[in-house]
């Protein structure tokens, strides 16, 4: 990790971390988990799941979309935790760095956290649905080896930011639904709750490095533009997991799934997903119009 | 085959020809964002599924091996 090239980073943090240290909660007894999950109520919002709005939702018997939002809870849950593990371990090493040491205080409370969230994500998984859903592969030899050190800090960031934004789309609007069992609408809350500090922190250190990075030369700002962009696309395609379908009882889930992620229904369901962050990155000049 | 080349130079618009012994991990034709989604064209063009805790990377490196591995196996049964 070649983080001598990038200058220290210094954030107002004072509120973030006051808030986080008042609202600090015991995750093992904060939750009441009930034996069983009600079996009529759906696991996640119906207009969440990945055939919202489509024909092909329509064309399930009622049983099956049950199961649907069942299994594409659990894969929600699942990526939650793969990718919030993946991602913390990146933050883990940093902890001590030179660059973060003004930052070293937040960076705790986010990995106590995020450790905490990994805990009562996969305890629903396992309680309920008996399994989480395995990580996805991931190449050792990445997709950024043609950026340089301090672009690559941005990236880890830049990760972390988008992830927990498009996932506080799902929590915030399941927070308050009243037609899922209480447990789930809970977890959605308190997650939600902590991640809008995440989010907070996540964009200020993102425009920080950023403007490392254009300071050091504005002809990578592209760069890292475009693997955003695929960034944001790969992260809503991991939300169509074919598993799920088939444990939904659907038939023909890989090509479902690709019917699925070409429907126009579908295509303005992503936008709205990815709208907040879209906008946070065009304002901060590293928008999807760089991509050439 | 013919798709799992498509799927390749689809992604790599500066490649204009797929040597099948190319490595298509060590020269990022195929990079981490889109191996999933190469994983999921081959279990669809082979009716295979291939549990992701249990891949061998190796077996994903060429075309070579991928017709190997996958698609000639497949023909072969
Ligand atoms: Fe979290
Ligand atoms: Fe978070």
């Amino acid at each position: 990790m070649a983080v001598r090239e990038i200058e220290p980073i210094e954030l107002e943090l004072d509120r973030l971390e006051h808030m986080a240290e008042s609202g600090y909660y015991n995750p093992y007894t904060l939750f009441d988990w009930p034996d069983a999950i009600e079996p009529d109520l759906p696991w996640m919002s119906e207009s969440l799941t990945t055939l919202a709005g489509t024909p092909m939702w329509d064309e399930l018997t009622r049983e099956q979309q049950i199961a649907l939002t069942k299994y594409e809870a659990i894969n929600f849950f699942s990526l939650n935790i793969h990718g919030i593990r993946e991602l913390m371990s990146e933050v883990v090493m940093r902890i001590h760095e030179r660059t973060y040491a003004n930052v070293s205080e937040f960076l705790h409370h986010f990995i106590g956290e995020e450790n905490e969230h990994m805990w009562f994500f996969a305890q629903f998984c396992l309680r309920y649905g008996g399994k989480l859903y395995p990580a996805q592969p991931s190449l050792q030899a990445d997709s950024v080896e043609h950026l340089s050190p301090v672009a690559r800090e941005l990236v880890v960031f830049a990760r972390i930011l988008i992830f927990e934004e498009i996932v506080d789309h799902y929590n915030a609007y399941m927070a308050t639904d009243e037609s899922l069992p209480h447990i789930a609408r809970e977890i959605n809350r308190v997650h939600h709750q902590d991640e809008s500090r995440h989010v907070a922190f996540g964009r200020m250190i993102f425009t920080n490095l950023l403007g490392q990075v254009a300071k050091r030369d504005p002809a990578e700002v592209p760069l890292v533009a475009e693997y955003l962009e695929n960034y944001l696309r790969y992260s809503i395609a991991t939300l169509y997991n074919p598993a799920a379908y088939r444990d939904a009882g659907i038939p023909d889930a890989l090509a479902l799934r690709r019917r699925a992620l070409e429907h126009p229904a579908r295509h303005a369901a992503h936008e709205r997903i990815l709208k907040r962050t879209r906008s946070f990155l065009t304002k901060a000049g590293v928008g999807r119009e760089l991509v050439k | 085959m013919q798709a799992v080349r498509e799927f390749i130079l689809d992604r790599n618009p500066k490649l204009d020809k797929l040597d099948d012994d190319l490595d298509l991990i060590d020269s990022r034709a195929i990079n981490s964002l889109a191996f999933v989604e190469f994983i999921f064209l081959l279990e669809e063009l082979t009716g295979e599924s291939i549990d992701p805790e249990e891949l061998d990377l190796d077996d994903f490196r060429t075309l070579n091996a991928i017709g190997a591995r996958f698609l000639k196996q497949k023909a072969a049964s």
